[in-house]
C-alpha cells in the first residue's frame, strides 16, 4: 500500500512541473501586460520599464521560469503584482480555506442526499418510486447553476426571508446553506443515478443470492452485501466529478458574494497576476492528484478484493 | 496517465464558468461607491471587467478617482449637537495597498487618506488647505515651498513627525524598490526626485527636498507651476513612519502607523478593515470609534435594507424604487455628485482616414449625442462637447463642441480625401471589455455612421489588458470605451496631459505646435485667471482639431444614507472624510 502511494505520489512532481510551465508560458506569451494594467492611465515607456526590471519580468523567459520553479521548491510561490508587498500564499491561503469550506459543505450535500436516494429507488425498482426518484433526480441535474441560484435566492431569501441573499461568515453560518445546495444539488443527481445503477448491478449478482439463500436478514443484505460493493464505481466518479463541481462552484461564489477563489482568481487572470494565476493552476492540479490518490485508498477500504503493491 | 489530462480539463471549466459568470455578474448588483450607475458604454472605463459588482468601490479603474458626490440633506459634523462614538459601516473590496507610497487606485485610496496624511489636503469642497503644515510660503519665483509644520505632531503610536520624516518618506516614494506606478505624476515637478526614480536604486537623496529644522521643510521645484500644490494632496506624499516601515519589513502595512484621524485596528483579507479612531491626531479627533470596512462581499442594496451597512449606491435596478416617494427608502435617498472623467473615442490621427482633419470632423457632426443620452441611456449621462468635465477648475461652459449637424457632417465628408467609400481604409473601433457586453452607444455611434454618412466601421471588443498594451503603442485605429478621470483639480491634468504631442495619454497621437505652445506656456503662468483663459484657448482648438469624439461626463447619481449617518459628504475626489461623520442612534 505504502508502496504503491510513493509511486503514485512520484509522479506529480513532473505533473505539477508541466502544469506551471504550461501556465508560465501561456502568461508571458499571451497579449497582456501586468505592469501595464498597472499603470492604467499613468502609462509611460519608462515607467512600464523600470516596473519590469523590478519585478525581474524583463529577464529572459527560461530565467524567469527557473527562478520561479527555485523559489517555489522553496515554498515561496512570489508576491502578487496587484497586492504589493504581499505573498501569493498568504493571499490564497484564507481565500481557499472558504472555497474549501463551502465545498466541503456541498459535498456532504451531495452525499448524503444522493447516495441514499439511489439506493433506495434501486431496492424499489419496479414501483412508481424508482421512476419518480429518476425523473426528479434529472430535472435537478439539468438545471444550470444561473437557474437555480437565482431561484434558490428568491425563494429562501426573499419570498421566505430565511436566509440573507448573499454574504459569507463562516461555516456555521446560516449564509452557507444557499451556496452549498447551488453547489450540491445537481451532483446529487449524478450520485443518484449512479448508485441506482450500481446497486442494481449488484443485486443481479450470484453473491446476493447465495446470501438471500444463506438466510441472512435482509438489512445485513442490504447494507453490508449490496450497498458496499455498490460503492465502488461511486468513489471513482467522486475524484472525477471534482473537476466539474469546482467550476460550479466558482460561478455559484461569485453569485452569492462568497470572498473565496473564485473572484480572486478572475480578476488575477484580468489583471495578469502571473504569480497568483500559476498558483492557482498548481493548486488545481494538486488537489485533483490528491483526491484520486484518496479515491484509490478509499477503494481498498471499500472493497477487501482490491489490494494495491 | 489519466490524470495529465485533467488540470487542462479544469483550465477549460475554469474558463467556462469565467464566461457563465461574467454574464451573470453583468446582471445586477450595485458598486457601493459609484452610485452613478452609468451604463456600460459609458462605464467602459470606470468597469473594464464586470467581474464582481458586488464589491465594494471601483477598484477596478485603472486611475484613482471615485465617482463620489456631494451629499445634499445631512448636516454637517460642526453643527454642535455632534456626538462622539459610534461605528460606520461600509461594504468594501480589499485594498490592493495600504502603503500611501504605493496607492494609485480608489480603493486604496479612501483607506489610506484616512490612516495617514500629508502637508496639505482637500477638504470636501476640494479646496486646498494646510495639513500637517500649518502654513508655507512660496519665493524664488513659486519654485519654493517652505512649510511650517504644527508644533507637537505625532505618528499614530506618539512618535514625533518632524522635517525629516517628511523628507525621508518623499524619497522613500519615489525610490524604485517602492514599485510606486505614480511617483513621477506627482513628485516628479521637485528638483532630484526623478533622479531617484530613475537611478535603479543607486540614488536615494534628493536635493529639492531639504530639511531646514524639524518642523521647517523645504522644497524646490523645475519650474514655477502652479498645480504642484494640489499633487501634494495625493497619498504619495503623505508622511510614513520610518522605524515602523524598516522594522515591519515588505509587510510592514500590516501595522501601518500614520498621521490620520484613524488608524487601522484590523485587518483580515476577504473579510474585514477596521479602522479606529487615533487618539494621537493633531486636531478634532474622530467623532466614530470605529469604520467597519466589509470586504467579504454581497449585494450592496440587500445589505443596505438588512442593516448590514450604513451607505449604499443605488443602481438601475432599484433606482425607480427608491426614486418613488411612497418607498420608505426614499427618505435615505441623497444624490451623488459626478465624479470629474470625461470618456470619448479616440482617432489615431496618425492613421488613415483619421489623419484628415475634415474626415474626423465629419464623423463628429454625425453623431446624436443628446438622442443617444436620452434614448440608450435614459439620462444618465450627460454628453460632452469639451474635454474638462463640468464644476472642474478650469471648466468655463463656453466649449459647446461639434453639436450634431447631419448637413455639415456631409459637407466635411465631401471636403475630406476619403469621401469617396471606395479610397477609405477599413475603419475599425477597439473597446475594451470581456464576456461580449454591450457597448451601445458605440454601436449606435457607428450606425449613425452609417446613416448620416455612409461610413461604415466595425467594433472590436478585446479584453482590457490587452487593449491597454494596444493602446500604449497607438496600434489602434480608434478606440471607444476609454475615459480619464482627474488626478489633481488642475485643468493641466486634462489638457496637457491628454493632447500635449510628446504626452504618453495622447494615444491618438495628436499633434499640434499651436497646442503645444499654449499648454507649455500654462504650465508657468502664475496668474490662475490667465491660466485658465489659456487652457480654455486650447480646449476650443482642440475641439475644433477632433482628434476624440468626446461623448459622456459622469452625472449625478444616487447612494442611500441611513439616517443615524451625520456628516457624510461625498465628493468628485478622494479626500480625507470619515473624521467628521458621527452616528446618531
Amino acid at each position: 500500500m505504502l508502496v504503491y502511494m510513493v509511486r503514485r505520489l512520484i509522479w506529480t512532481p513532473f505533473l505539477l512541473l508541466a502544469v506551471s510551465l504550461f501556465v508560465f508560458v501561456l502568461g508571458r506569451y499571451g497579449p497582456g501586460d501586468p505592469i501595464e494594467v498597472r499603470l492604467g492611465q499613468h502609462y509611460t515607456p519608462e515607467a512600464a520599464a523600470r516596473l519590469r526590471a523590478q519585478f525581474g519580468l524583463d529577464d529572459p523567459m527560461p530565467v524567469q521560469y527557473a527562478r520561479y520553479v527555485w523559489h517555489a521548491l522553496k515554498g515561496d510561490f512570489g508576491d502578487s503584482y496587484r497586492y504589493q508587498g504581499k505573498t501569493v500564499s498568504s493571499l490564497l491561503g484564507p481565500k481557499m480555506w472558504i472555497s474549501a469550506q463551502l465545498f466541503f459543505a456541498a459535498m456532504v450535500i451531495t452525499l448524503t442526499f444522493g447516495v441514499p436516494i439511489g439506493f433506495f429507488a434501486a431496492l424499489r425498482q419496479g414501483s412508481w418510486v424508482d421512476p419518480a426518484i429518476v425523473g426528479s433526480t434529472l430535472v435537478l441535474y439539468a438545471l444550470p447553476v444561473f437557474i437555480v441560484a437565482p431561484a434558490l435566492i428568491v425563494i429562501f431569501a426573499l419570498w421566505l426571508g430565511l436566509v440573507p441573499t448573499s454574504g459569507w461568515d463562516g461555516f456555521f453560518d446560516k449564509r452557507i446553506i444557499l451556496p452549498a445546495l447551488t453547489i450540491g444539488l445537481p451532483g446529487i443527481a449524478v450520485f443518484a443515478r449512479l448508485m441506482r445503477a450500481s446497486t442494481l448491478d449488484v443485486i443481479g449478482q450470484d453473491f446476493i443470492r447465495t446470501a438471500r439463500a444463506k438466510g441472512l436478514r435482509e438489512r445485513v443484505v442490504n447494507y453490508r452485501h449490496i450497498a458496499r460493493n455498490a460503492l465502488i464505481p461511486v468513489l471513482t466518479i467522486l475524484g472525477f466529478s471534482l473537476a466539474g463541481m469546482l467550476g460550479g462552484a466558482l460561478i455559484t461564489e461569485l453569485i452569492f458574494g462568497i470572498p473565496g477563489v473564485a473572484s480572486f482568481s478572475l480578476d488575477a487572470i484580468f489583471q495578469r497576476d502571473y504569480p497568483v494565476v500559476t498558483a492557482l493552476a498548481l493548486i488545481g492540479a494538486g488537489s485533483l492528484v490528491i483526491a484520486n490518490l484518496i479515491v484509490d485508498i478509499l477503494y481498498a477500504v471499500v472493497d477487501p478484493r482490491i489490494k494495491y503493491s | 496517465m489519466k490524470s495529465i489530462r485533467r488540470p487542462i480539463a479544469m483550465l477549460v471549466l475554469m474558463a467556462l464558468a469565467s464566461l457563465a459568470a461574467l454574464a451573470i455578474a453583468c446582471g445586477g448588483g450595485n458598486k457601493a461607491e459609484n452610485p452613478t450607475a452609468t451604463p456600460s458604454g459609458a462605464q467602459a472605463t470606470a468597469t473594464p471587467r464586470p467581474g464582481t459588482q458586488t464589491a465594494g468601490s471601483a477598484d477596478r479603474t485603472p486611475s484613482k478617482v471615485a465617482p463620489e458626490l456631494q451629499q445634499t440633506s445631512t448636516p454637517s459634523a460642526g453643527s454642535g449637537n455632534a456626538k462622539q462614538g459610534g461605528v460606520l459601516r461600509r461594504l468594501w473590496a480589499d485594498p490592493p495597498t495600504l502603503d500611501p507610497h504605493q496607492v494609485s487606485d480608489t480603493t486604496s485610496a479612501s483607506i489610506v487618506v484616512e490612516i495617514f496624511s500629508g502637508l496639505v489636503r482637500l477638504n470636501n469642497d476640494l479646496k486646498l488647505e494646510p495639513d500637517l503644515a500649518e502654513s508655507y510660503t512660496t519665493s524664488g519665483g513659486g519654485t519654493v515651498y517652505e512649510f511650517k509644520l504644527r508644533p507637537d505632531l505625532k505618528f499614530s503610536d506618539g512618535t514625533p513627525v518632524t522635517a525629516a520624516d517628511f523628507k525621508w518618506s518623499m524619497e522613500r516614494a519615489a525610490h524604485p524598490d517602492t514599485e510606486s506606478t505614480v511617483a513621477e505624476l506627482y513628485l516628479g515637478d521637485i528638483v532630484g526626485v526623478n533622479e531617484i526614480v530613475k537611478g535603479k536604486g543607486a540614488v536615494t537623496d534628493a536635493k529639492g527636498i531639504e530639511v531646514v529644522d524639524a518642523r521647517t521643510l523645504r522644497i524646490t521645484i523645475d519650474a514655477p507651476k502652479p498645480y504642484f500644490l494640489a499633487k501634494l494632496t495625493y497619498p504619495t506624499a503623505y508622511v510614513a513612519s520610518r522605524k515602523n516601515v524598516e522594522q515591519g519589513g515588505a509587510d510592514w502595512t500590516r501595522k501601518p502607523v500614520g498621521t490620520g484621524a484613524f488608524r487601522l485596528e484590523e485587518y483580515r483579507v476577504g473579510e474585514r478593515l477596521v479602522l479606529a479612531r487615533n487618539d494621537n491626531y493633531w486636531g478634532r479627533k474622530a467623532l466614530l470609534d470605529r469604520v467597519n470596512f466589509n470586504l467579504a462581499g454581497g449585494v450592496s442594496m440587500a445589505m443596505y435594507e438588512n442593516d448590514e451597512i450604513d451607505i449604499t449606491g443605488v443602481g438601475l435596478l432599484d433606482i425607480d424604487r427608491v426614486k418613488d416617494p411612497r418607498e420608505p427608502l426614499n427618505k435615505q435617498l441623497v444624490t451623488v455628485p459626478p465624479g470629474f472623467s470625461v470618456s470619448y473615442i479616440g482617432f489615431n490621427t496618425a492613421k488613415p482616414p483619421f489623419d484628415d482633419i475634415n474626415f474626423r470632423k465629419a464623423l463628429n457632426y454625425a453623431v446624436d449625442k443628446q438622442l443617444i443620452a436620452s434614448e440608450v441611456f435614459g439620462g444618465l449621462v450627460q454628453p460632452a462637447y469639451g474635454v474638462l468635465p463640468p464644476g472642474f477648475p478650469g471648466y468655463s461652459g463656453a466649449v459647446d463642441g461639434l453639436n450634431f449637424n447631419s448637413d455639415l457632417a456631409k459637407e466635411y465628408l465631401q471636403k475630406s480625401k476619403y469621401s469617396d467609400a471606395a479610397s477609405r481604409p477599413r475603419i475599425v473601433i477597439t473597446v475594451p471589455g470581456t464576456g461580449g457586453s454591450p457597448t451601445l452607444d458605440i454601436e449606435v455611434v457607428t450606425d449613425m455612421w452609417e446613416q448620416t454618412l455612409g461610413v461604415k466601421a466595425e467594433i472590436q471588443q478585446v479584453e482590457w489588458a490587452t487593449y491597454l498594451q494596444d493602446l500604449n503603442r497607438r496600434r489602434l485605429q480608434a478606440f471607444g470605451g476609454l475615459g480619464w478621470e482627474a488626478d489633481y483639480p488642475d485643468p493641466q491634468d486634462f489638457i496637457d496631459i491628454l493632447f500635449h504631442s510628446t504626452s504618453n495619454a495622447n494615444h491618438g497621437a495628436y499633434s499640434n505646435s499651436e497646442i503645444d505652445k499654449i499648454v507649455e506656456s500654462a504650465r508657468t503662468e502664475a496668474d490662475p485667471q490667465k491660466r485658465f483663459e489659456l487652457y480654455k484657448t486650447a480646449e476650443l482648438k482642440i475641439v475644433e482639431d477632433a482628434p476624440w469624439v468626446p461623448m459622456w461626463f459622469d452625472t449625478e447619481g444616487y447612494a442611500l444614507v441611513k439616517p443615524w449617518v451625520k456628516g457624510y459628504r461625498f465628493t468628485p475626489l478622494i479626500v480625507p472624510k470619515l473624521k467628521d461623520v458621527w452616528i446618531d442612534k
